[in-house]
């Protein structure tokens, strides 16, 4: 039963993840998992002083545990189902090291707790770190995802002989695009770092280092349902051994409430079937208590305020109104941003372009794995506004397309020493001619057409500075410069309101009649005494003769 | 039509495509008959439907050109994800029309293609072909995105361009009819027919960085030979292209023909480029292909049968 509703629950966090694409529906809620845990939303709420919608979920799990009990790790949490899984697969028969003063570490979920939570209370968004829903879905985009697409591809390769001798067209043209990402690496260390713990005790993460886990214990005790053992138990102290929370006191009559899954392995392995879980409201004496000492306490409340004062009290801070990176269009003001963003991945996982990638120290710590737009990699598409759509606590606004035209990320400079037609007088137009919004023109300077960018035309989509045929570095970048960051509010308006344009019209594209390259080169050797920056009459567009 | 002689082997066409042996495959004459007259173009002026179907009956009915069995590509331009009213795809009125008639003709696959320039599963999704064939049996819409669907073949008579990679698809014997959509382009003034070729082979942004793409687009034309091709010019984008937005005129028309290079020299002429009348020899590729012997440019020397559907 426990396996069973694991597995459907691991199925449907993958479904979910899946479905975060450009084609997500507008019903569909793909950060579901992210919205109900309850650690997420306290940190996100925290650090961005305020009340988030969608954060408003977790309620739900803090409700049902309440009333419960802390079965959320055993039944819901995908990061337990992983560990379980793999636990089974790869360390079953292994033997355990086993863990001395094994009561002692069980404190440390807690004082994370606090340093997250005290971090957060500073501003600092910083349970990413350690929460098990963000964890695990930054694995899935830096890892499991880009894994599973070349695994795909390859099946397609190896049976498209088969595809083609069948006559199925579709599937013998089939292959996905390859996402790729910064930070896979780091990203599978800590993940195979978690597994490895098991090796001393079983759920090692879930016992003395998830967050959640300790928010969750927190309240656990007061739940309906509890472990009772009954007279007929001879102290066999199999049930001891074979709990995977190690929440089964020396005296195996009793339970450490804050630490019981209800995965009920117990009861399952009891010889003398000693043991149920009935629905009761007691309290079960000394050991539904939390195991904490002030001390630790305090300790830890420092540990998170100092991390806080140390994490924000840094240049990077200071610059943040003049931060350098490009944020995906919808994104909340810098500040507001970096305290809301939980860095579960999910928008870079959705982006249909691949140009979302996580920062690694671009903005310091306080911007870690968050998202930017790497535009040399990858355009932002016009047509697609699901980063926003997916993002749990709303650090990326969910805007309709038309919003997110408007939402200005930056603005496209042409940096004339690197550019191909500016410095070597060469014949190239691909940013004018991939531009959506023919914020790109072509100007006649000093007997040359050379592009110009229209700023108030610039959504800095990036286009052109993916396309752009200079090697390295492109001839011309999207800078943060001009980018529209609203908390609330419409995007259009303000657009409207700075005379903005990002409508595609045809612009003065009579700039770009143009005789061919040749040609001006020509002509120039036989006029060379035209005076400097006198206006060449276009004549015919490139291309014709 | 990149082809070569019924009964070899894939083996055998590989070698000769290696040593530069170029086959080509023409049905018949490239004069359409009617009524005991011979012409160059079909120009059918109407709706998109019945100016196709209408283009179709004028050239002698694509039987003439599919026959049972064969497998079909056609080639519109999908490689924008505009909507078709942005003038920048082929419409897809008459890329049903024309899959249409060649199931109706016995093909066994039409397989409609496009190596795309902005995502794939947008353009697809956006430019409404894929979602006007959806009910049509025996017709695919892919965009093939990966180099190992294409395969190298050489250009004998290439000036500036040696080798290309092609698609696969229109190298094992099928018949290619292009359907092109008539618009500006901001490096080859027009991109008609043969810029609409492009779709068709890997390495496009070589043409824009390592070659005179107006030259290449000419050498290319040279071994991708397609049976027939049909230009929309129900819309023309006469400015901002390839991608748009720019000046939407409406000439209304199906241009149909044997002859790519008359099929788009005439398609120059029908409506004024950026703001300018010009003829096809104006037009460097289409000069360049002519100069190659891929086929007649001067418009006033081609017989064009001229109907309203």
């Amino acid at each position: 039963m426990r396996k069973f509703l694991q597995t459907i629950s691991l199925l449907l966090f993958t479904g979910f993840f899946v479905f975060a694409t450009y084609k997500l529906p507008n019903w569909l809620p793909a950060d579901i998992y992210l919205r109900l845990d309850p650690l997420l939303g306290l940190n996100a709420v925290f650090a961005a002083r305020e009340i988030i919608g969608r954060a408003l979920w977790a309620l739900i799990t803090l409700g049902a545990t309440f009333v419960i009990g802390r079965f959320f790790c055993a039944y819901v949490c995908p990061m337990g189902v992983s560990i379980d899984f793999l636990d089974f697969l790869f360390l079953r028969k292994k033997k355990r090291l086993g863990l001395k003063a094994e009561a002692s570490f069980r404190k440390t979920k807690l004082f994370l707790l606090i340093i997250f939570v005290s971090a957060a209370v500073t501003g600092l968004s910083l349970a990413f770190l350690m929460d098990p829903m963000s964890l695990l879905t930054r694995f899935y985009t830096f890892f499991i995802y880009p894994l599973a697409i070349t695994l795909i591809n390859l099946a397609l390769d190896l049976l498209r002989p088969l595809f083609q001798a069948l006559g199925w067209i579709t599937l013998s043209h089939l292959h996905y695009p390859q996402p790729v990402y910064y930070m896979s690496a780091i990203t599978l260390l800590i993940f195979g770092g978690i597994i490895a713990l098991n090796l001393l005790v079983p759920r090692f993460w879930c016992r003395y280092l998830c967050p959640l886990g300790a928010l969750l214990s927190l309240i656990s005790p007061l739940g309906l349902f509890k472990r009772r053992v009954n007279e007929d138990c001879n102290e066999c102290l199999k049930c001891q051994n074979s709990c995977p929370m190690g929440a089964v006191a020396e005296n195996p009559r009793e339970t450490r409430l804050p630490e019981c899954i209800q995965c009920r392995t117990c009861a399952k392995v009891c010889p003398q079937e000693a043991i149920s879980f009935p629905a009761s409201l007691s309290l079960g004496g000394e050991y539904s208590k939390v195991d904490f000492s002030r001390r630790g306490f305090l300790y830890s409340l420092a540990g998170g305020l100092g991390v806080g004062f140390l994490a924000t009290q840094t240049p990077f801070t200071l610059q943040q109104s003049k931060h350098q990176l490009i944020r995906p269009p919808g994104a909340i003001p810098e500040t507001e941003f970096l305290r809301t963003c939980i860095r579960c991945g999910e928008c870079m996982k959705s982006c249909l372009t691949n140009t979302l990638q996580p920062c690694l120290w671009e903005s310091g710590f306080s911007g870690l794995w968050t998202p930017k737009m790497d535009l040399r990699l990858a355009p932002c598409d016009q047509n697609c506004n699901v980063c926003g759509k997916v993002c749990p606590t709303q650090a990326i606004r969910s805007l309709t397309l038309e919003e997110k035209t408007h939402a200005k990320a930056g603005t496209a400079v042409l940096r004339k020493e690197m550019c191909l037609v500016w410095a070597e007088n060469k014949i190239c137009l691909i940013c004018d001619e991939i531009c959506p919004y023919n914020a790109i023109v072509f100007r006649p300077v000093e007997g040359y057409r050379r592009p110009v960018v229209i700023p108030s035309k610039c959504n800095g989509c990036g286009f052109c500075e993916q396309r752009c045929p200079v090697r390295g570095e492109a001839a011309i970048v999207v800078v943060p410069n001009g980018e529209i960051r609203l908390k609330e509010g419409s995007y259009i308006k303000e657009a409207k309101k700075l005379q903005l344009e990002f409508k595609p019209d045809p612009g003065d594209d009579k700039f770009i009649l143009e005789e061919s390259g040749f040609k001006v080169e020509e002509r120039k050797k036989g006029e060379k005494n035209i005076p400097k920056g006198e206006k060449p009459q276009p004549k015919k567009p490139k291309g014709f003769l | 039509m990149v082809g070569y002689k019924q009964g070899m082997t894939r083996r055998q066409f590989l070698k000769a495509t290696a040593a530069g042996v170029v086959v080509c495959e023409i049905a018949g004459s490239p004069h359409i008959s009617r009524a005991g007259e011979e012409y160059d173009l079909a120009v059918i002026s109407g709706e998109p439907v019945a100016a196709t179907k209408k283009a179709l009956e004028a050239i002698g009915g694509i039987s003439r050109f599919v026959k049972q069995g064969q497998r079909v590509v056609l080639k519109p331009n999908m490689s924008f994800s505009n909507t078709p009213d942005r003038g920048s795809t082929t419409h897809p009125l008459v890329v049903i029309t024309v899959a249409q008639a060649c199931i109706e003709a016995g093909a066994q696959q039409v397989l409609v293609l496009d190596h795309t320039l902005q995502r794939a599963e947008l353009c697809l999704e956006r430019n409404g072909i894929k979602e006007a064939c959806k009910d049509m049996n025996r017709v695919h819409v892919l965009a093939l995105q990966e180099k190992k669907f294409f395969l190298e073949i050489k250009i004998p008579q290439g000036k500036v361009l040696e080798r290309v990679e092609v698609m696969k698809e229109i190298l094992d014997g099928s018949v290619l009819i292009n359907l092109p959509v008539a618009k500006s382009h901001s490096a080859t003034g027009v991109s008609l027919g043969i810029k609409g070729l492009m779709g068709l082979i890997w390495d496009r942004e070589s043409f824009h960085t390592q070659y005179n793409i107006n030259q290449a687009l000419a050498d290319l034309a040279t071994v991708i030979k397609p049976r027939l091709t049909i230009l929309d010019a129900t819309r023309a984008l006469a400015s901002g292209g390839p991608g748009g937005p720019g000046e939407i005129k409406k000439p209304n028309l199906i241009i149909a023909g044997i002859d790519p290079v008359a099929v788009d020299s005439y398609g120059v002429s029908i409506v004024p480029w950026y703001g300018q009348n010009f003829k096809g020899r104006q037009v460097e590729h289409l000069l360049a292909a002519h100069q190659r012997g891929v086929g007649k440019i001067d418009t006033d020397q081609l017989r064009i049968f001229k109907e309203k559907a």
